[in-house]
């Protein structure tokens, strides 16, 4: 009797919670699609004035006028089609979607929720204030690089590299720093914000490359190579030749590869020796291609036979970037190399020859 | 007599098994109904808090990025002839900032290298394939697009295995990120902006993401890309879609979240390349490849002291054909439950090991509790209680007690995955397949899962005899791509 009441429960109780779950999936299902509809309707009227605004077509300022007269409902719908616009423009377009954003208030209320307490708000705000890159923004979003949410961190980050104002870039470093066991920020999403600050940060990246913390000097010789600037090369060598951090190794050897001289091949090649790490020696093969000097022609070409072929293959892809002079390297090891190094130089000549490099070189001698 | 006298000796023997089993056998399937509602209440607050940050994710940034990870897409290929095209098409055309695919032609028979080479107009180059991991199978010659710019790698070698030409072409591979991905799946456009945000948000600890991978079948394919999701109707199909809607998206997801995902499915999974190096590539020899490798990543980044993370990203990013028929599905099933087995024996010193954390002591433990030992429960309770009411030795009560708490809480567990998909990602826009749906999850109780409980249980019982794996055929009945472009592609073979 119990067994048969409780199974009444249990019963009653799963079948109940069935029914819930299907009438959940059929509201869910029903309001969605007529949500869509509505939205489609109240938006109809304002799509081409948006259009035109995106394309940059509105000369006259009626598109940008309409839109920010419609009403806080119309705009409610309209908002996440403006947003979603906002990092696919850019010039004249981006700055009237920023000026209608602002028109609704959505700048000041942005800045307002920079301190928020919820952390999907601030990232939110700073997502938004960078989208519609106000260099007045950058002070106020700045602070958010040493929250304790890492993606708001993140988020801020990339808003100050899209505001592009050099005064924020040691701010990134500062984010950088390990805390609680956590990185800051992601090496790439710091050096693609510094990046994109452009040539301002210069000194900034100086004093990064001698900080202690490598996680700040590896960021700083990314950018230093990746952004060309000639100004770190110095330091660049430095660390190559002496960094306690293989990372900073790394990423100063492809710095220099982008912005080094032909002093930088030899010093380049030294790490291309079997005594250091394999992801160093390589980076170098590859460096070299990058920095196109003479003067490593013989010794890439003697990394063609290395044991490490993955290096044998960068060496080769080095040889064809150099130029006539490689590629004769390279027809040499081919012909009259050994088993490892002709196959090394055979491969890379016919990738160049479906790329039509070889017969540029050609023309060019 | 002697007939009556058996029915009676069963009815006691019955009748003593169950004054033993009948209250565990119900707080079983209490117990893992339940696990699978929490687990889809940790995917769920997952969800939520992966649409929250859609809004801010910087998906556009992570697709012009300069400085961002590199992805290969490693494709393991036996005569695939049906679907290869498609296929490598579809993953040349995935947004992404950077990304090669390296086809490996795992010695087929039929015409999928006559296919790709039309295709994708290839040629042969020397160039050679290094041996950062060891491999079986020899290379026999590797091949690229004339244009020598479009980034596609055909190796074609002898045929050696799945998992051997996986870490063939995890040797080919020059990017820091490798994804496995099975021929006959289609990836949405995004999936690798998707699966590599982790890597990109915690690129010093993530080794490891998965994705969640669904049905593709009778879904509209156009020039390789996804455009319309449809349910098929087969019910062994249907049934299978609430099934990975159930296990691989909202389990996954779960576990993901809960910081213990130990199974990233081998048909979409994306690693770290110098971590698949360190650890040697997949397992040649482990017919639960997929598994193996990820046990193995835990043990070696614990053994090592390194903090590391295994996520699964919940956004639906590939497409997969399930199979058709009982037949391909019988052995799918029995070599899944047998690589299962062979994983957690292989890996049970990790059990209960506090050295592991949450790997050992919550999530092997449940995979042994409810996923190894779930088949001969769900059998052996199934049997006898339908024996036992027959016999007359369970009451009705029981016997219906028994459906709703095995049966009744399954459906409504899958009720719940169906309601949170709906509420989150609703990819099936037709009524008539949610109809459908519905109904399935509740005929999935009605023959299928008592179907694939013995057939775990014959690829459990076949390992422990010793047999040796068979890896079977998936029948392909391809994407029925019939754009022009794909045609085109694929004609004059």
């Amino acid at each position: 009797m119990n067994v048969g009441r409780t199974f009444l429960i249990v019963g009653a109780a799963i079948g109940l919670a069935c029914a819930s779950a299907i009438v959940v999936v059929a509201i869910a299902k029903l309001r969605r699609g007529r949500v869509a509809a509505r939205s489609r309707a109240m938006l109809a009227p304002y799509r081409h004035s948006l259009i035109t605004m995106v394309s940059g077509e509105d000369d006259d300022g009626q598109a940008r006028e309409a839109l920010s007269a419609v009403s806080a409902p119309i705009w409610v719908r309209l908002r996440p089609s403006v947003v979603a616009f906002l990092p696919k423009v850019r010039g004249l377009p981006a700055d009237n979607l920023g000026e209608l954003m602002r028109a609704h208030g959505e700048i000041d209320e942005a800045t307002r929720r920079l301190t928020s307490r919820s952390a999907v708000r601030r990232a939110r705000a700073a997502y938004l204030l960078g989208l519609v890159r106000d260099p007045a923004s950058a002070a106020l979003v700045l602070p958010l690089l040493s929250d304790h949410v890492a993606d708001v961190r993140l988020v801020a980050a990339r808003a100050l590299g899209t505001i592009g104002d050099p005064a924020a870039a040691s701010g990134i470093l500062d984010a950088l720093r390990t805390q609680n066991g956590q990185i800051g920020l992601p090496a790439w999403v710091a050096a693609e914000a510094l990046l994109a600050m452009g040539p301002g940060i210069g000194p900034v990246l100086q004093i990064g490359l001698a900080s202690k913390d490598p996680a700040v000097r590896n960021v700083c010789a990314k950018v230093g190579g990746h952004g060309t600037y000639l100004s770190t090369v110095p330091q660049l060598r430095v660390l190559l030749a002496t960094d306690s951090d293989g990372d900073v190794r790394v990423s100063s050897a492809v710095a220099l590869g982008r912005v080094g001289g032909a002093h930088d091949a030899a010093i380049l090649l030294r790490h291309t020796d079997a005594s250091e790490p394999t992801v160093l020696r390589r980076t170098c093969a590859t460096a070299l291609g990058d920095l196109g000097q003479h003067e490593s022609l013989e010794a890439l070409a003697g990394l063609l036979a290395d044991d490490d072929r993955r290096l044998a293959e960068r060496a080769a892809d080095s040889l064809v970037r150099i130029g006539p002079e490689g590629i004769v390297q390279l027809e040499m090891a081919a012909t009259t190399g050994q088993g490892l190094s002709a196959q090394a130089a055979g491969g890379a000549l016919e990738v160049a020859g479906l790329r039509g490099q070889l017969a540029h070189i050609a023309m060019g001698s | 007599m002697i007939q009556f006298d058996f029915l009676g000796g069963l009815a006691r023997v019955v009748s003593a098994i169950m004054n033993v089993v009948a209250g565990p056998v119900l707080v079983y399937f209490i117990v893992v109904n339940t696990s699978l509602l929490v687990l889809m209440g940790l995917a769920g607050g997952e969800f939520l808090r992966q649409h929250r940050r859609k809004g801010y994710a910087g998906r556009e940034e992570a697709v012009a990025s300069q400085l961002g990870q590199g992805v290969s897409v490693v494709v393991p290929a036996h005569n695939e002839e049906v679907v290869i095209v498609t296929s490598v098409q579809a993953l040349l055309a995935l947004r992404f900032a950077r990304h090669e695919v390296i086809v490996v032609d795992d010695g087929s028979t039929d015409t999928t290298f006559e296919r790709l080479r039309r295709a994708f107009d290839l040629v042969p180059v020397s160039r050679e394939v290094p041996s950062d991991v060891t491999t079986r199978g020899a290379v026999i010659d590797v091949h690229v697009p004339r244009d020598g710019r479009t980034r596609l790698v055909l190796v074609r070698k002898k045929n050696s295995g799945r998992s051997d030409s996986i870490n063939v072409g995890i040797n080919a591979s020059i990017e820091s990120l490798v994804v496995f991905i099975d021929a006959d799946s289609i990836l949405e456009p995004d999936a690798l902006i998707s699966v590599t945000k982790p890597f990109a948000d915690d690129p010093t600890r993530v080794v490891a993401t998965g994705g969640v991978i669904r049905a593709v079948n009778a879904c509209k394919i156009v020039d390789g890309r996804m455009v319309e999701v449809r349910l098929d109707k087969a019910w062994l199909v249907r049934i299978q879609v609430v099934e990975y809607l159930r296990a691989f998206m909202l389990g996954r997801s779960g576990w993901s979240r809960f910081g213990a995902l130990i199974l990233i499915s081998g048909a979409f999974g994306m690693f770290r390349r110098d971590v698949l190096v360190e650890v040697g590539g997949l397992d040649p020899d482990s017919i639960g490849e997929d598994f193996e490798l990820v046990m193995r990543i835990h043990r070696y980044m614990i053994d090592n002291g390194r903090d590391y993370r295994v996520k699964f990203v919940a956004e639906p990013v590939s497409w997969t054909e399930v199979p058709v028929t009982v037949k391909v599905l019988r052995s799918q099933r029995k070599r899944w439950h047998r690589g299962l087995w062979e994983t957690l024996w292989k890996y049970r010193g990790m059990l209960f090991n506090p050295r592991y954390g949450r790997v050992g002591l919550v999530a092997l433990p449940y995979y042994w509790t409810f996923e190894l030992i779930a088949p001969v429960l769900e059998l052996g309770g199934f049997v006898l209680v339908v024996l036992g009411f027959a016999l007359g030795v369970v009451n009705t009560s029981y016997a219906l007690m028994f459906m709703a708490v095995a049966y009744g809480y399954a459906t409504l567990v899958t009720l719940v995955a169906m309601a949170i998909e709906e509420l989150t990602f609703h990819k099936y826009r037709r009524w008539r397949d949610l109809g459908a749906i519905l109904m399935a999850s509740v005929l999935e109780n009605v023959g299928y899962r008592q179907a694939t409980a013995w057939w775990r249980l014959e690829g459990w019982w076949a390992s422990l005899r010793g047999r040796k794996p068979v890896w079977g055929t998936m029948t392909r009945q391809g994407f029925g791509d019939d754009s022009p472009a794909v045609a085109a592609m694929s004609r004059d073979v």
